[in-house]
């Protein structure tokens, strides 16, 4: 694992010239859309929907620099041709054939997206990787908290409750964890409920006052009894309104479909998280990535569509990204290893500036072999805590980090 | 606090939690102590199950049988499969014996200790990982896992069954104090016994021998330190995480240890070697000393600082006593240790026999980690378990797998082994295991490097009924005490705090179900497994 190097000054400063002036430029003042997001109820507050790719999405053939001879020349048999039914975007960029629903919502507007996106020293190791995108750490630093769990931490003096930060999953990412509050896990708001409503369980998580103040066994019953409430008031809420709308029939659509199903039940949670793995693609990339390509395109447009009917679209946003993309030249098997700097998706019904933010990372201009960022992701996160959620980035993300002005 | 809470607590810290039968004999803490001692003097190394007979310096490559063509270098590796269907290992801890004769091209073998696996790697083919047909690589991969997977079950029935129940205790520690990860089982295994036979010596012993183990000098990439191009993530780690923290060192000794440190590294074999050529012998200074110094020279003089001794009793403390270290408690524990030139079970004999040990701040006070919640049932139960591989996806879904500690730091601990998924499952897992209550958890996908490409079937924990919970123990402990009062007795074995008056009735209120005295005593136990006070020792 290797950490610790820091970029030099003028690396940095070379690459900022690539992203364009608006990105960086001074923000207006905002203090008042910040607090009357933050004030805001939960039904009309803006939310967010995280999308995380697992395995490291090869960005190059997602967003493909079609008319680019580099790209045609390191991948011999891997790159995606014209021919194949690339959906171009401009001149020099087209998404992978398999995002139809994608292309849709990016012609509509409700799509921006941010070419490479990366930090200083990436780290390719899988799990290493992920938890620089879950902790919005440097590669050179160590956090136990997550970006969203550290949100939540800024957002508790109101006493917020637990289901504030939802994960669509068994299990709960650190990505979701913070110092002193967790977001809550749950893939089905019926099974979970069922779960805590075993009579002993119910009656162990009405007891209140256990343990001195502080303690840990404080903790446990406190953590047991939010649990047991967020589970009743998801469970009650979920059962107003129920989507007929048509997702892909995968796991991953399936979570969609009941993020969507909870933000028209009026479930007032800000943040959701959910994950789409397999794009580990070191064999046989095409067809496996095409699949998982359509999987999440279809999803998110059957989303999209799903939450303009219910007036929800324009306050949801919804952020894409994967812990790193592939190496720019194919491997031996037709597949990629592990790169780099990616591209992140931003999708809502209410951009305040869709498209393609910025140029693609350059294919002449190499760091042995793998792409140079020019956004630092953490810049994204700072953007969206800060003029999206409402929250105070610098408390979330630590001093320095820079947001990206008219983001969101 | 009783002298059988005392007792029991001591397990716990110390161990695994107590048995009924260590209760029954009830010696006193001071006795007990130094049982665990004696006991903890032995040491035998971890077989490792089942092991992939995979290949290569860089834990890129596998073994292939015999028979299989293998692609030309730079084909596309895409045709039908090239490689017969992996033999699934089925070995059991204990089982693999060295001497047996087993098929030498095998995909998966039985582990033999390192000094015999040395001449069969020499002559076996080397792969690169991208010439693997994905078929191969599936292999490979799955072998690994099987491999990690054995280690991991060898080591959790150790921890239940073993009487040297403070080395493991201890080792676990170390486990977590110099996390490590890497795809190759056979390295992590080995980092692993270096650990648990080092435990309980001196510190700097096992640093040393830490240090030059192949496992760390890879995840630290000390591989690459060389002479013209230093590498200074171990020469970090070393002084931040393993040795005095932050704020005790400078950059510039970092530096200057990663000098030291130059030709540290490991052969195709795993074995340690001292490249020389590689080597920086020009002068260094570092933490205030100037010489021509090596490696173990850089160890040495960072032992010397008064920082390390601090620096690891604290977090011994945290681990062993509380969360909340007292500093009127480490000052004069840290003088100890290093006047003991860091004994570490000298250090370990004084916490466990200070009167503060046993007070009730820093009883029950300690949430248990995963793998601890988990031994702990086996162990206090005297559980046997058919599928123990089936334990490991709990431990996963609850935050802890043995060998894949979260980053270099290890497991934060604590309370972040807690949130709403993971306490709902910790509180069910006694009907899980014992009244086959329905469960099923999505593992997420593999994030470690070795599967990241796991089907959903193949991380789904569901229940199966492979649990024996034998009453006979219990029955002794309980003696001839009447039904009635069978749940508070077994709630003062079970539990390091009280049995809360709303709790005795819930408790009641379940063994009433029973229809026979035995139900009625696994309805006891269950539902005061179940509790939250069951979360801590």
């Amino acid at each position: 694992m290797q950490r610790r190097q820091f970029i030099q000054a003028s690396a940095l400063a070379s690459t900022l010239l690539l992203v364009p002036k608006f990105l960086y430029a001074i923000d207006r003042p905002e203090n008042r859309l910040a607090a009357r997001l933050r004030d805001a109820p939960g039904g009309a507050a803006k939310r967010l929907i995280v999308v995380q790719l697992g395995g490291g999405n090869d960005g190059l053939n997602t967003l493909v620099p079609y008319r680019n001879d580099l790209y045609y020349k390191a991948r011999p048999t891997l790159a995606l041709r014209e021919a194949d039914g690339l959906l171009p975007l401009g001149d020099e960029l087209a998404l992978h054939p398999a995002m139809k629903g994608l292309k849709g919502l990016f012609d509509q507007g409700q799509v921006a997206i941010c070419n490479a996106v990366g930090y200083p020293n990436p780290d390719r190791s899988h799990f290493r990787s992920m938890d620089i995108w879950q902790t919005g750490s440097g590669s050179e630093q160590l956090l136990s908290t997550g970006w969203l769990g550290r949100y939540l931490d800024s957002t508790c003096a109101g006493g917020a409750p637990a289901y504030q930060a939802l994960e669509i999953d068994d299990t709960l990412s650190l990505a979701l964890k913070g110092a002193q509050r967790n977001g809550l896990a749950l893939k089905n708001p019926g099974k979970f409920h069922q779960l805590t409503q075993s009579r002993y369980l119910n009656a162990l998580s009405q007891e209140k006052g256990v343990g001195a103040p502080g303690s840990e066994l404080d903790y446990l019953y406190k953590t047991l009894a939010e649990t047991a409430s967020s589970a009743d008031y998801l469970y009650e809420k979920s059962k107003i309104h129920s989507s007929a709308a048509t997702y892909p029939n995968t796991d991953f659509g399936h979570n969609l479909k009941t993020t969507a199903e909870l933000i028209t039940s009026g479930v007032e949670s800000r943040v959701y998280y959910l994950a789409l793995s397999g794009f580990d693609t070191h064999v046989r990339q095409h067809e496996q990535q095409g699949r998982l390509l359509g999987e999440l395109s279809d999803g998110l447009a059957a989303l999209a569509a799903d939450l303009q009917k219910s007036n929800e679209w324009n306050n949801t946003l919804v952020m894409v990204f994967s812990e790193f993309g592939r190496r720019v030249g194919q491997n031996a098997s037709n597949g990629t290893d592990h790169g780099t700097a990616n591209n992140v998706f931003l999708l809502s019904g209410a951009l305040r500036k869709p498209g393609l933010l910025n140029q693609a990372a350059s294919l002449a201009d190499l760091d042995q072999g793998d792409l140079r960022y020019q956004l630092d992701f953490r810049s994204l996160y700072a953007s969206i805590l800060t003029d999206w959620l409402g929250a105070d980035g610098q408390l979330v993300l630590g001093p320095g980090v820079e947001k990206l002005a008219g983001l969101v | 606090m009783n002298a059988q809470q005392q007792l029991q607590h001591l397990y716990w810290r110390a161990g695994f939690g107590p048995r009924p039968q260590d209760v029954a004999a009830g010696p006193s803490p001071s006795k007990a102590l130094r049982q665990l001692l004696h006991e903890a003097r032995a040491y035998e190394p971890i077989p490792s199950a089942s092991m992939a007979a995979f290949q290569d310096p860089m834990g890129a490559v596998m073994a292939v049988p015999a028979g299989v063509p293998t692609p030309p270098p730079g084909s596309m590796a895409a045709g039908p499969a090239a490689a017969p269907p992996a033999p699934a290992s089925s070995a059991q801890p204990g089982t693999a014996d060295p001497a047996s004769p087993t098929p030498p091209l095998a995909a998966v073998d039985a582990l033999l200790p390192r000094a015999m696996l040395a001449p069969r790697r020499q002559g076996l083919p080397q792969l690169r990982r991208a010439d693997l047909t994905p078929e191969q690589r599936k292999m490979q991969n799955q072998g690994i896992r099987d491999a990690f997977i054995g280690m991991s079950t060898a080591w959790m029935d150790k921890m239940t069954t073993s009487p040297g129940q403070l080395r493991e205790k201890v080792a676990l520690f170390w486990h977590g104090h110099f996390a490590c990860r890497t795809r190759r089982p056979d390295d992590s295994l080995a980092l692993l016994n270096t650990i648990r036979e080092k435990a309980l010596g001196k510190f700097p012993d096992l640093l040393l021998a830490v240090s030059q183990e192949p496992a760390m000098l890879q995840f630290l990439n000390n591989q690459q330190n060389r002479k013209e191009h230093p590498n200074e993530n171990f020469a970090r780690e070393v002084m931040e995480l393993f040795t005095l923290g932050r704020g005790n060192y400078t950059e510039t000794d970092v530096k200057e240890a990663a000098r030291a440190f130059t030709g540290w590294g490991y052969d195709g074999q795993s074995r340690f070697v001292f490249r020389e050529r590689q080597h920086d012998a020009g002068s260094k200074t570092l933490l205030g000393q100037t010489g021509n110094f090596g490696g173990a020279d850089a160890l040495r003089i960072i032992m010397q600082q008064p920082a390390a001794s601090t620096f690891l009793v604290t977090k011994m403390y945290r681990f062993f006593v509380s969360d909340v270290p007292d500093p009127a408690h480490i000052a004069p524990l840290a003088v100890a240790f290093r006047k003991s030139g860091y004994d570490v079970s000298d250090l370990l004999e004084r916490i466990f026999s200070a009167d503060w040990f046993y007070e009730p701040a820093n009883t029950g006070s300690l949430i248990k980690s995963p793998v601890a919640l988990v031994a702990g049932l086996r162990r206090t139960l005297n559980l046997k378990v058919d599928n123990d591989k089936q334990l490991l996806g709990y431990q996963k879904a609850l935050g802890q797998t043995l060998f894949m500690p979260p980053n270099v730091a290890g497991w934060p601990g604590g309370r972040a082994w807690i949130d709403s998924s993971s306490l709902l499952l910790r509180l069910q897992l006694p009907s899980i295991l014992f009244k086959n209550a329905e469960f099923a958890v999505h593992l997420k996908d593999d994030e470690n490097d070795i599967t990241p490409q796991t089907t959903g079937k193949e991380r789904l924990v569901k229940n199966t009924e492979t649990t024996h919970l034998p009453l006979g123990p219990m029955q002794q402990l309980l003696g001839s005490a009447p039904p009635e009062q069978q749940p508070q007795l077994l709630a003062n074995f079970l539990l390091q705090a009280p049995l809360r008056p709303e709790n005795l009735t819930l408790v009641q209120q379940a063994a009433a179900k029973a229809a026979t005295p035995e139900e009625r005593m696994k309805n006891t136990l269950v539902s005061l497994l179940s509790l939250p006070e069951y979360q801590l020792a």
